[in-house]
């Protein structure tokens, strides 16, 4: 990450703030939507796209934020109960992470989606704290002392956390933790064999991950002022997935394309629908939308919008170019790759 | 230091790998360990880097036992190795991978605030002009490790290994696979590092023109155990490793 990447970045996130500050309410709502779906989708991208470790559990963690940030909220800790719910996300996510230690590839995703519907039945029981089905009713966030009513402030806010969350995400992915996690990705034997502490450098990963998603379930409980179980099930999982895959697997930027994306589709196909006779038909076709969508992206661009946009960038400056933005591996070549890693093709 | 290994024996299952291996290494000594395949040389190395299990023997470096210790925890006494087959980490490239090998090494390495704030600028080129230059990785420092030769790949293997400054250095068939001159520029290499870096050398090989112009000393391995140790000229003229090799005449 370059001093002109962090100044581009930051310009586009003024300018979105303002565009946020300015815009209507239904406007307002979509900036807030994305910013807040792209922190929740740069977590699980560092687990996933960086890391490598495949888990389904992102809705229940992004639900405990929510829960963290409501209850604290309620009880008048302002601002710090977005901290509070990063830390409680950080916490879940670590007793998510555990069995990593342990299992690989896809034994860890199965018992990641066991922990998905063991959180989903919690949110359900625990009355005390998520006050069951019902759900729980969020005051607003209190920020300096005056409670932040507007659709309009929120963007700004989200807008503001998101810059932040990618500021941070950005640099650790540029130290020896996340030049670990790449090496763990590819092969957690020849991380061993480099002297890497694996099991050490995932819970890094879990629990870094886990802040963000729960940060994420806070401006989500205090934007919808509400938090029920149903927002929190496989579906959230499965729509943050989506985000990933179609922005670009172990991409930050690609995260937040593919928010954009994933947030803005149904609202396309919305406006799309209104257009059309049948509303059943459209309906139906959101639903298949998102499916039809991953399976493409997975077939015809895995590594996602990121790596279309480096290759039409490429194309354009043609020789300019340097190698390394042209050259892109598609996932499904590399994962053959590591599953076979250099010690099991040894010969003696 | 030296490194003195001694009755080492590891078995998986029924089968006796290595049994009751003994190895002496010098301080600054480039020892080469060969022998036919199966005879046992990686399984050694991998137990003595921390990979493998032994069930019996010992390994002691510099006055301490290293058996069952963990790569990383060997990194940090000062042994590093390199690999047989280098795999392609994609998206990382060769500083990235060079980094990776420095960061076992915590003197030489900033702590984890200092990188996360901090431009990595000045390292970088330091690594560049100590390590990368030497080994002709200079120019790719900042590809992707997908973009290189096979050859090149080999080099920045060794690059990580020595960006811990080991005192101690395990190189697991460093020439497989590379063209004739890539072998012979490699053995040079290996030489230059051991004086530059004043470091001991166990290095399995096959390529005997580049065993023979790189060690100071042979040990011969076949069927799990020593057979032979000597000079390059002595090994060469021996019936027992001839025999070994070429089978009875």
């Amino acid at each position: 990450m370059t001093t002109r990447t962090v100044l581009i970045a930051a310009a586009l996130a003024v300018a979105v703030a303002l565009v946020g500050y300015e815009a209507n309410r239904f406007w307002a709502y979509l900036i807030y939507a994305v910013a807040i779906s792209s922190i929740g989708a740069m977590s699980l991208n560092l687990l996933i796209g960086f890391c490598g470790q495949i888990t389904f559990a992102q809705g229940a963690l992004i639900g405990v934020g929510a829960y963290t940030a409501g209850n604290l909220g309620n009880a008048g800790w302002g601002a710090l109960s977005l901290l509070g719910a990063g830390l409680c996300g950080a916490l879940a996510s670590a007793l998510i992470g555990l069995p990593a230690l342990r299992l690989r590839g896809l034994y860890f995703a199965i018992s990641t989606l066991a922990a998905q519907f063991i959180f989903s039945y919690l949110f359900k029981i625990l009355q005390p704290l998520t006050n069951g089905v019902s759900g729980l009713v969020v005051k607003p966030l209190v920020l300096f002392g005056r409670p932040v009513a507007s659709d309009q402030e929120y963007a700004v806010i989200s807008i503001v956390l998101l810059f932040l969350s990618w500021l941070f995400l950005s640099r650790l992915a540029q130290t020896d933790v996340g030049r670990a996690l790449l090496v763990i990705r590819e092969s957690e034997l020849v991380a061993r064999g480099m002297g890497i502490d694996v099991s050490r450098t995932k819970m890094k990963a879990f629990l870094v991950s886990g802040f963000f998603a729960g940060l994420c379930g806070g401006l989500l409980a205090f934007t919808s002022r509400f938090a029920n179980p149903e927002a929190f099930e496989i579906g959230l999982s499965v729509d943050q997935t989506a985000m990933i895959i179609v922005g670009g697997l172990g991409s930050l930027a690609g995260s937040v394309i593919g928010a954009v994306f994933v947030t803005l589709l149904p609202e396309a196909i919305q406006r799309l629908g209104e257009l059309m006779p049948s509303a059943d038909l459209v309906s139906a076709f959101r639903e298949m939308a998102f499916g039809v969508l991953i399976i493409l992206f997975l077939l015809l661009e895995p590594r996602g919008l990121v790596s279309l946009g480096q290759r039409l960038r490429s194309r354009w400056s043609g020789s300019k170019s340097n190698a390394g933005t042209a050259v892109t591996i598609p996932l499904r070549d590399r994962s053959r790759t590591f599953a076979m890693p250099a010690f099991n093709r040894r010969k003696v | 230091m030296t490194l003195a290994v001694r009755d080492l024996t590891i078995r998986f299952g029924g089968v006796t790998a290595v049994a009751n291996m003994s190895l002496d290494v010098g301080a600054r000594e480039i020892v080469g360990l060969i022998g036919p395949n199966g005879a046992g040389k990686t399984t050694f190395i991998n137990c003595i880097a921390g990979v493998n299990r032994s069930v019996a023997g010992s390994a002691v470096w510099g006055g301490r036992e290293i058996l069952g210790l963990s790569p990383a925890a060997l990194l940090r006494l000062g042994v590093a190795r390199t690999f047989q087959s280098v795999v392609s980490l994609h998206d990382l490239t060769v500083l990235d991978v060079v980094k990776l090998g420095a960061a076992a090494h915590a003197r030489r390495r900033s702590g984890f605030i200092a990188q996360f704030f901090g431009s990595e600028r000045t390292f970088e080129d330091e690594l560049c002009e100590s390590l990368l230059k030497p080994l002709n990785l200079a120019d790719v420092a900042r590809s992707p490790i997908q973009t290189l030769s096979y050859g090149q790949r080999k080099s920045v293997d060794l690059a990580r290994a020595l960006a811990a400054e080991p005192q101690m250095l395990y190189l697991d068939e460093p020439v497989a696979g590379l063209t004739y001159q890539e072998g012979l520029n490699m053995g040079a290499v290996i030489r230059s590092v051991r004086d530059r870096f004043g470091c001991s050398v166990i290095m399995v090989e096959h390529k005997m023109d580049v065993v023979m112009a790189t060690c100071d000393r042979i040990t011969v391995m076949a069927h799990g155990s020593r057979i032979f140790e000597g000079t390059p000229a002595e090994v060469q003229t021996d019936q027992e490793v001839r025999r070994v090799y070429l089978g009875d005449a």
